[in-house]
Formats: C-alpha cells, structure tokens, sequence
C-alpha cells in the first residue's frame, strides 16, 4: 500500500466531505436524479430479493421461532387439556353439542370489510444500518400499487406504500419512528394520533381534551382524504397501559399492534377501498367460549349454555345439587 | 491504496451491499439486525493508511446511500463514513498492525460500529430528521454492535486475508 502523506489525506477528507455535503444539498433540494438513483437500485435488488427469499425464509425466522418456542409449547399443551376436557365434557350432552355449534355459527357472524386488496410477499426487510423500519414486496406498479396506499396484515394495519417500482415496492411499517396514524377508539369514538415507536408498541395521544382512555380499548385507523394513505377502519392495535401522569392536556397511552411485524410473510395492500366506513366491524373478535353449566336436580337435567368472548376456547362444568 | 485496488475493494463492498440487502436483512435476529456491510467496511478501513480508509468509507458510504430502505439524504453515509474513515485510519495508526492483535481488530472494529451509527444519528439531529425513541436508537446501535462482536471473529481474518490477495506487488513492498 502507499503510505499517503498527511497533507494529502487531509486534503482528500476535505475534498470527499465538500463532495458528500454537496449530494446531501442537491437531496435536501428534490433535485430527481438521487431519488431515482435509489429506485433503480430498488429495481435492480427486487429479483434478487425474490431469489434470495425463497432461500432465506426459513432462516429468517428462525430466531424468533426459537423466541416463541417455549410460548408456543406452553399455549399447545394448555390447549390441549382444554379441548381434552372439553370433549370429555361434550359428550355428556349432544344437545349441548348442538347448541355450542348453533352457537359458535352466531358468534362467527363478523362482518368483513369489502376491500379490494393485492397480496403480496414480503421479499426483504430494511436494512440494520438504515434506522427505518421498512419491508419490500413483491408487487409493484404494474400490480396497480401507488404509493402512499394502505398495508395490511390478517389482523390490521401494517404500514404505507413508502415508494414503488415496477415490480416491488417498499412499505414503511408503522413501527417507524417517522410513522403517524390518526386512530379512533372503537366504541367512545374519541380520536388520537398513534405514534410509531420503533417496536411493537406505539404511544397513543389522544386529540379530545374529554376523553379517556382505558386498557384493552381497541384503536381502528381514522381513516384520510380520499383514503390515501389510510382506509378507515382497520384494527390498529390495542390498549395496553395508560399514562397516568397529570398535569397533561390529554390522555397517553401504550398500544400494542395487532399486526407481528417481525413475521410478516404475506401482506395485503388495498387499492380500492368501499364506499362506506366499516366503523367497529373488522375488530378482531376472540373466539367464543363455552361455558356450561350443569345442574341436576331430582328431575331430569337442566343444562344452560352461555358464552363469554375470551380467546382460549376453554369448558368448564359445574355441577351442584340442587338446594334440598 | 492504489485506484485498482480502490475499483476491487468497490466491488466487493456492492457484493457485499446486495448481499446485506437481500440476504442478512431477511434474518429477524434477536435484538435488532446486524450489519455485515458495515462490520466488513469497518474492518477493511482499520487495515488502511488514512488516504485508503477515506478513499474505502467514501465509496462505501455511497453504495450505503443507494440503499432503497434509506430515509437519510443521499451522501449521508457518505459523508459520515468519509469521516469515521479518517478517524478510524488516525487511531489505527496508534495502535499498530491489527494483523498481529485479533482482539483488538475485533474490538476496534466493534467500537468503529458505535461511533458510526451515532454519528449517523448525530447528523441525522443536524438535519432536522426525525430519529426516533433515545432508547430505541441506544438499542439499535448496541445491538448491532453485539452481533459485530459476535460475528467479527469470523469475519475479519477473511477481511486480512481479503486485503493481502487484492495488494499489489508495488504496495508490498
């Protein structure tokens, strides 16, 4: 290697940063040539990405399968005793049987929002050194994407169309720091912003001077002028600590996402939404519980089902003698 | 550095950007991801004279730039990489030749990583750019910096055995 003289270096240090500052300007100017130059790069690395994809995908979440081991393990054994003793239990009573059938159909009435959507695989992430939270996919404008239209996931919002190409666009999730998102609380219909927090908690502040937020109350986005770039409606999250703290104009709080952005492997983009604002009906409803309660008396059974919205499908049967 | 081996030393560092792109990213990794274009660059530019580590964070910080998940300005890497590169070459220089001190290579590198993400942020702040949660941002640089440590072992005797293949007759000398 030649030894460069200090001077020297000192003088190109001077010339590259001069040169840097310059590139920075002309950016911070909206001159179009930097910003192409990254959706070209963005074009060129889309197949690869796809390529690499199909590769890594099993690698990718590997980790955080790990993460889940014990989690998963734990709920598939809890689970399991509970549909053991549900079936024990059900076999007492095939009335029973039927009315926890009539009654899961009537609980399974949630009704679906109407849009029309373009999946799309997630084929890359945002890089470790870049501090956005960002994801690409693998559709782009010829799949009729544009940008700023809204992501989703099965379970709600995930983020916004950042930029697109032909074949992949790139979507910032609403894990960003730079991420805002006008929600509502279903119910109270009191309106706030959500901030993105750089994990999979995010900070409600809420606009409405009056209102109060209480744990477990599920935000949906507001929804935007023309619905770019958010559709009204879709389930954001929902309450998980409220900010006590006094002395502030309005309510905070801690919201946690329905959408796991760590394992997104297929996401939804909506490009065309319906005319009407579902309100409260893409809620993610917990599946229905049964609770039976059996009480035997001198005559014949009398058997009542009833049920709670819990998420773990659980039986429990009580039976006592009737009060003599 | 001669400009031959500043042409190959690009290429590798674009392998290595689309590589980091498509391939490493893709890894949920505990904590938060970890950047082996940066780690490698890192290395490559501790191995340099200060006219090569500025030459080397100068491209390497333009091909960053490129990255289409970049929300920063384009020549900000750039610009912070020129810079740590020149910092990087000047306490090198102190500590001698990294070849014959593996722990310190894998430290100085480690610590390279640190002062790079937050002069990253630091600019960032200077911008006006919207950086995020302190915690976040403290949890992101030190995660990344774990993993470097982690994986640095591995891959810097590959970085000096890089460097040694791609040295021309007349810098051997």
């Amino acid at each position: 290697m030649a030894a460069g003289g200090s001077n020297r270096s000192r003088l190109l240090v001077i010339i590259l940063i001069v040169t840097s500052l310059f590139l920075i300007t002309l950016d911070l100017r909206g001159v179009s040539v930097t910003k192409s130059s990254r959706s070209a790069t963005q074009s060129f690395l889309a197949p690869i990405q796809r390529g690499v994809s199909d590769v890594f995908s099993p690698v990718g979440s590997f980790f955080s399968d790990i993460k889940n081991f014990s989690k998963t393990k734990s709920q598939l054994v809890e689970l399991k005793a509970a549909n053991a003793r549900l079936k024990t239990q059900l076999v007492f009573n095939e009335d029973i049987k039927g009315q926890l059938a009539k009654l899961n159909g009537v609980l399974n009435l949630a009704g679906r929002g109407g849009y029309k959507v373009v999946a799309a695989r997630v084929i890359g992430r945002g890089s470790a050194s870049t501090f956005s939270q960002t994801i690409t996919i693998d559709a782009g404008s010829s799949d009729g994407i544009q940008k700023d239209m809204t992501v989703m996931s099965d379970v709600g919002i995930v983020g916004i169309v950042k930029s697109v190409s032909a074949s992949s666009a790139i979507v910032l999730l609403m894990s960003d720091p730079t991420f805002r998102i006008g929600v509502r609380i279903a119910g109270t219909q009191s309106v706030g912003v959500l901030f993105g927090q750089g994990s999979s908690r995010y900070q409600l502040e809420l606009l409405d001077t009056s209102g109060t937020i209480k744990d477990k109350d599920i935000l949906v986005s507001l929804g935007s002028e023309n619905d770019r770039p958010f559709v009204p409606g879709l389930p954001v999250g929902y309450v998980v600590g409220v900010d006590k703290t006094t002395g502030t104009l309005t309510q905070n709080a801690t919201v946690k996402g329905y959408s796991n952005l760590n394992g997104l492997g297929v996401v939804s983009i909506i490009i065309e939404s319906p005319k009407g604002d579902p309100k409260d009906s893409l809620i993610p409803k917990p599946t229905p519980t049964a609770t039976i309660y059996v009480t035997s008396t001198a005559g014949p059974d009398t058997t009542t089902a009833t049920s709670s919205p819990t998420p773990i499908p659980t039986a429990s049967k009580s039976a006592s003698k009737a009060k003599k | 550095m001669s400009w031959s081996r500043a042409g190959i030393n690009a290429l590798l560092l674009f392998f290595l950007f689309i590589f980091q792109e498509s391939a490493v990213s893709k890894i949920n990794l505990p904590i938060t991801g970890f950047s082996l274009y940066l780690a490698i660059l890192l290395g490559l530019m501790a191995l340099e004279d200060r006219f090569g580590a500025v030459v080397l964070g100068f491209i390497g910080g333009i091909i960053l730039d490129f990255s289409p998940s970049a929300d920063s300005p384009f020549g900000k890497w750039a610009l912070v990489l020129t810079l740590v590169g020149y910092v990087v070459a000047v306490n090198g220089e102190s500590i001698g030749d990294f070849t014959k001190r593996p722990l310190t290579f894998v430290i100085f590198v480690c610590a390279g990583s640190i002062g790079t993400l937050f002069t990253f942020l630091a600019f960032g702040v200077l911008l006006g750019e919207n950086n995020g949660a302190l915690g976040h941002n403290l949890v992101m640089v030190f995660g990344n910096s774990f993993w470097t440590l982690l994986f640095a072992p591995l891959l810097l005797p590959i970085t000096i055995k890089w460097r040694a293949k791609t040295l021309t007759s007349r810098e051997r000398a």
